[in-house]
């Protein structure tokens, strides 16, 4: 027999009890369907991804880039998507590539990137849904160098800063030594690139590229980071010391939209839409409930 | 193109069903999670020591050790004076050398990046005039021009060729000249709103006040004032005071919210990547069809889902018992 002593629960009360894996479950599906069976919502670049594209596409045939690959498995799908498309766009402009990282994870990363988006062509010609220029394949030491991996986070970066070759010993990735490859002729430290392209998961990364090498050599830096970063880093593109900031995987669909490349953040672009609007939802859901509670609650206790 | 080899087909195999196991976590602590946890703490820290050995330690210590460079040995001697602890209290305080010199070399680093790239720029840009002016197309640089909404750099060239034969009269003037192919066209079109907009950027006169980014400014001051007070602690918080620490308190707060939402769309960012590995997005057509992604992780979600079954209900049964038991003991 219910004790009718007890004030009858309010349904509020019942609500807060709301088991939360129907929530995760709710986010599963908000996941899972937008891949099967895409929305394809409108992906407008913002002025942050745009000044990034612009900073590479100001570029000439010839101009050497270093980029920065400081990440590690988890974050490649973040970043996986802008490296592509960034990659497309430098090799279509015939520019010359130096990669680096600082991270210990990225080496065996690096090695399978390098192998599917420089050593072999992303976009060659005929490639369904590609209307922009074709890409080739990059030849090692010719057209692309691969420095590999230094320990010591930000000293590492400080020394490339003022002495690159010093910092690898004077060798690419592969034992040749960086005399004989052509393309580094003139090449001796960050400031004789044409811009660094920073691809960071975190800590050492693009802040500790600029806090330590950007204001020093006055150098032209984009960068890619995960969504968690973006708010750390907008204040350096606020001043200019980032020329551009491609931030997470939304703004990677971006940089795809205005490569002209669909890839795998486009696909996520749908699932993030909808993922978020499962979490808009959870929140005025559960506030909703909260302050009716509330409310309920102080009525109750008046009377 | 080479098959891929069965080695990494059974390795993507392993990596799906590892990703159930680390979700079935969303249904509560179970052997599956605690499984695929235990085992990517101890791939981790296997591969960490072998890569830190095979491309710091040997090449820039073991390697150089010889009697030409004795200088070399420094680092080593550094190392184990850090490691002395282990085997003797009583020298232990040796370990504090070594931590000097990397904290002293890490803090020295630090302090010069933040007051150059911290202070120096941030406080550059924060004390900027609260002016704001509308770029003019008819004498930007082409920098300036690349900034506006809807230009790039192709555009830009081609706005700074069109004005050197006529100058532009009007906004709309300058994104319909002919020079301009249809697509860039559209681009501008569907960016008019910021173009001639209230928030407009762009002007064919010199000195046009851009209005919204004097806004702008003047909330950057007020909200950074406002929110540097809040953690001013030498006044009391009440009145006026009380009022604009509020205030900075709300921006404060707006900022943490941005924070939050980036964080929410990096971890969605990361269940999507799984999904599309899963799905085989992430690889070659010809490799993704030898995998069959959505086959594996049907059997892996299955084959999870069936272990949590029988293991909730061998802890429903041992609970069981185990009240039986309890129950038996009070009756004696």
């Amino acid at each position: 027999m219910p004790d009718r002593s007890l004030p009858a629960e309010h349904w509020t009360d019942r609500l807060q009890r709301f088991d939360r894996r129907w929530l995760f479950l709710l986010m599963g599906l908000a996941i899972v369907v937008p891949l099967i069976f895409p929305i394809g919502l409108p992906i407008k670049p913002t002025p942050m991804t745009k000044a990034a594209f612009n900073a590479v596409e100001e570029l000439h045939a010839g101009d050497v880039v270093l980029i920065s690959l400081d990440l590690d498995p988890a974050s490649t799908p973040e970043l996986e998507p802008y490296y592509r498309s960034v990659v497309l766009q430098l090799k279509r402009k015939g520019v010359k590539i130096v990669v680096v990282s600082t991270w210990y994870q990225s080496p065996p990363l690096m090695e399978r990137w390098i192998r599917e988006a420089i050593d072999a062509p992303l976009a060659p010609p005929g490639t369904e849904g590609y209307s922009g220029a074709p890409d080739r394949a990059y030849k090692k030491n010719v057209d692309y160098v691969y420095l590999g991996f230094r320990e010591g986070k930000e000293a590492t970066i400080l020394r490339m800063g003022n002495d690159l070759r010093g910092t690898f010993d004077g060798h690419a990735n592969d034992g040749t030594p960086l005399d004989q490859i052509p393309m580094m002729n003139g090449v001796k430290q960050l400031k004789d690139f044409k811009l660094l392209v920073l691809v960071s998961a975190g800590f050492p990364g693009a802040k500790e590229y600029v806090q330590n090498v950007q204001a020093r050599y006055d150098l032209h830096m984009v960068a890619s980071c995960t969504a968690v970063s973006t708010t750390d880093l907008t204040p350096y593109f606020q001043t200019g010391q980032l020329e551009g900031l491609v931030g997470g995987l939304a703004a990677a669909a971006e940089y795809e939209t205005l490569v002209g490349m669909r890839g795998t953040a486009t696909a996520g672009a749908d699932v993030l839409n909808v993922g978020h609007l499962v979490v808009i939802f959870a929140i005025v859901f559960g506030n909703v409930i909260y302050l009716i509670g509330r409310r309920n609650a102080r009525k109750r206790g008046a009377a | 193109m080479t098959a891929l080899p069965f080695i990494d087909v059974v390795g993507a195999w392993i990596g799906i069903f590892l990703t159930f196991c680390i979700l079935s976590f969303l249904y509560k602590d179970n052997p599956f999670y605690k499984f695929a946890e235990h085992l990517f703490v101890g791939v981790s820290i296997g591969y960490v020591v072998t890569l830190q050995y095979q491309d710091t330690i040997e090449p820039s210590l073991i390697s150089n050790l010889n009697l030409a460079h004795w200088w070399k040995i420094i680092p080593l001697i550094l190392v184990a004076m850090m490691l002395i602890k282990a085997v003797s209290r009583r020298y232990s305080w040796l370990g504090r050398f070594p931590l000097a010199f990397a904290v002293a070399l890490y803090a020295g680093i630090a302090i010069n990046a933040a007051a150059q790239s911290e202070l120096g720029a941030q406080i550059k840009f924060a004390s900027h005039s609260l002016d704001a002016e509308k770029a003019d197309l008819n004498h930007a640089d082409m920098a300036e021009l690349g900034k506006i909404p809807g230009v790039n750099p192709l555009i830009a060239k081609k706005l700074v060729d069109e004005r050197a034969r006529t100058p532009f009269t009007s906004v709309d003037d300058a994104v319909t000249r002919p020079s301009l192919t249809p697509a860039e066209q559209a681009d501008l079109a569907e960016k008019r709103g910021e173009l001639v907009g209230i928030d407009a950027k762009a002007a064919v006169a010199a000195h046009d006040k851009d209005w919204f980014g004097i806004a702008s400014n003047i909330l950057l001051l007020a909200g950074l004032l406002a929110s540097l007070l809040y953690f001013y602690f030498s006044l009391a918080h009440k009145g006026v005071v009380g009022r604009v620490s509020r205030f900075g308190v709300w921006i404060l707060m707006i900022g943490f919210g941005a924070s939050f939402g980036f964080t929410v769309q990096g971890r969605i960012a990361l269940a999507i990547g799984r999904a599309l590995d899963i799905q085989g997005q992430t690889i070659a057509p010809e490799d993704a069809a030898v995998i069959h992604g959505p086959l594996v992780a049907l059997i892996s979600g299955l084959a999870v889902v069936a272990g949590i079954v029988v293991w909730e209900l061998r802890e429903r049964r041992k609970a069981a018992a185990g009240t039986g038991a309890g129950g038996a003991d009070q009756t004696q």
